[in-house]
């Protein structure tokens, strides 16, 4: 692809100086770079939040899927009738190397409705009239799949136990103080005799 | 190989064998005409002739459209609200559905071996665009994504995410790139603009709003990063379920390499050159002054 690549580049120096018109591509470049850099921090007070947001999705290999077509259900006159839109993907959990081991156990155990009687997950769609979009529906289901069967019990950082120790220790000494207080009342309306 | 024939040939072999044509023996297809709606006239629709019985209705003296009595107009009651504010400066697209495309590929109108342009699809007659009537080009639509099977080098003003996945899907190269209102009539129509004997003027760059749009990978934008544009091909093929073909493996990989410069407007031709129609020619300036603001 790289050679692809350089191609194309080449292919951009077909006209007269390519060079300043470059110049021109950058500094509308450097423009828009500018705007970009108000959303870079976001402060979050815990670690929790970054957690539901990463980006490591797991590839999913089409070649090892089992792609087939079907007529959809519902009413759609002679379109639904005809066109066969209706778009299922399958393929064998325990033979998918591309999850990780301890993932396809999950998925296993999560999904077991999904789960054919040859132990292959079972994905429809057919949200759609069109054949591509149902399919790309049915991908998008299986790496939510992986994705929530992915998900590993919340750890708490070092931020996080110091923070929680403070906070404890924070109560303690102020239900002490109160108590204290509480008293110090009491004993001041007790009357003494003598 | 064959004799050009004389307008009417048999017909006037068939007239000198027939009698005189008059208006006797004249008469119009079956069919060919229609007679009016004759409305008020005849037993049944005579007396009061469609009219109905007095007042306003029969007399001719209806109010005006929208009416409602004395009661605030629906037209009226309702508050304005600017859908319709700038109409006329917003820059429409001609939708260019895959089906369609398919369909002068298939007939041969406009040819898959050669990179699809704007005149390509319009010499082909598969698209009419009016430049004057605020069109800014052509957008690729993936109705008939199913059923698109043909591997070409495309270039369209916007294009939508399905229509990219049917053409890269078939191993082909879409590139979205922006025309000017200029650029684009002379793109249009070149053979006009050549006759007229002005100099290629360069294509303009696109305004602050349409420039995200052409410097996103994923939009194909002819100014955005090829590196990036290579991720996008990967990612887009991983959302939609095809294995991305390998482009630099095809024996058409040089045709569907070509893309156009930024300031270019049509392959082969550079800005500023003159081309001279009637004796064939073309003209490039010489003098440095003009090579520099035309390579600029």
């Amino acid at each position: 692809m790289a050679a692809f690549i350089a191609r194309r580049s080449c292919v951009f120096c077909r006209c007269v100086g390519i060079n300043v018109i470059r110049q021109h591509v950058t500094l509308r470049n450097g423009v828009l770079r500018h705007t970009n850099k108000t959303f870079q921090s976001s402060v979050s007070y815990g670690t929790r939040e970054t957690a539901g947001t990463q980006e490591t999705q797991v590839h999913i290999p089409v070649e090892r899927l089992t792609i087939s077509y079907s007529r959809s259900s519902g009413p759609g006159g002679q379109h639904v009738n005809k066109v066969s839109t209706k778009a299922e993907v399958r393929f064998h959990v325990q033979t998918a190397e591309w999850i990780p081991e301890d993932v396809r156990e999950k998925i296993l155990e999560k999904n077991k409705t999904r789960i054919t009687k040859a132990g292959e997950l079972l994905v429809t769609s057919e949200l759609s009239r069109s054949q591509q979009r149902n399919l790309s529906d049915c991908i998008q289901k299986i790496s939510a799949i992986i994705a929530e069967a992915s998900e590993k019990p919340h750890e708490p950082t070092a931020e996080d136990i110091a923070l929680r120790a403070a906070r404890l220790e924070k109560r303690n000494k102020e239900r002490l103080r109160k108590k204290k207080i509480h008293s110090a009342t009491k004993q001041n309306r007790r009357v003494d005799f003598d | 190989m064959s004799f050009p024939k004389k307008p009417g040939g048999k017909a006037l072999d068939v007239l000198q064998n027939l009698p005189r044509i008059t208006l006797a023996n004249l008469r119009p297809e079956p069919g060919a005409r229609q007679t009016d709606k004759r409305r008020g006239r005849g037993q049944h629709g005579g007396n009061r002739s469609g009219r109905g019985h007095k007042g306003e209705r029969q007399r001719g003296n209806r109010p005006r459209l929208g009416f409602e009595g004395g009661q605030t107009p629906f037209y009226l009651a309702i508050p304005k609200y600017g859908f319709n504010e700038g109409h006329s400066r917003r820059p429409q697209y001609h939708p260019l559905t895959l089906k369609r495309l398919q369909y002068l590929i298939d007939l041969g109108r406009v040819d898959p071996t050669q990179p699809i342009d704007l005149t390509q699809l319009v010499n082909a007659r598969g698209v009419t665009i009016q430049p004057l009537k605020r069109d800014y080009g052509v957008q690729l639509v993936d109705e008939g994504a199913d059923i698109f099977a043909a591997k070409i080098n495309i270039e369209v003003q916007r294009a939508t995410e399905g229509a990219i996945a049917a053409i890269e899907r078939n191993g082909g190269v879409i590139t979205t790139s922006f025309y000017d209102p200029i650029s684009l009539d002379i793109l249009i129509k070149p053979v006009p603009f050549f006759v007229r004997g002005q100099p290629i003027p360069k294509r303009m760059l696109p305004g602050e709003d349409m420039l995200p749009y052409y410097t996103s990978a994923d939009n194909r934008g002819y100014l955005a990063d090829p590196d990036k544009i290579q991720q996008a091909r990967l990612a887009l093929a991983q959302k939609y379920g095809y294995i991305l073909p390998d482009i630099s493996k095809d024996e058409l990989y040089h045709m569907l390499a070509m893309r156009k410069d930024i300031r270019q407007i049509f392959f082969g031709l550079s800005p500023g050159w003159v081309v001279n129609m009637p004796e064939k020619k073309i003209l490039k300036p010489t003098d440095e002054k003009l090579l520099k603001y035309y390579s600029s």
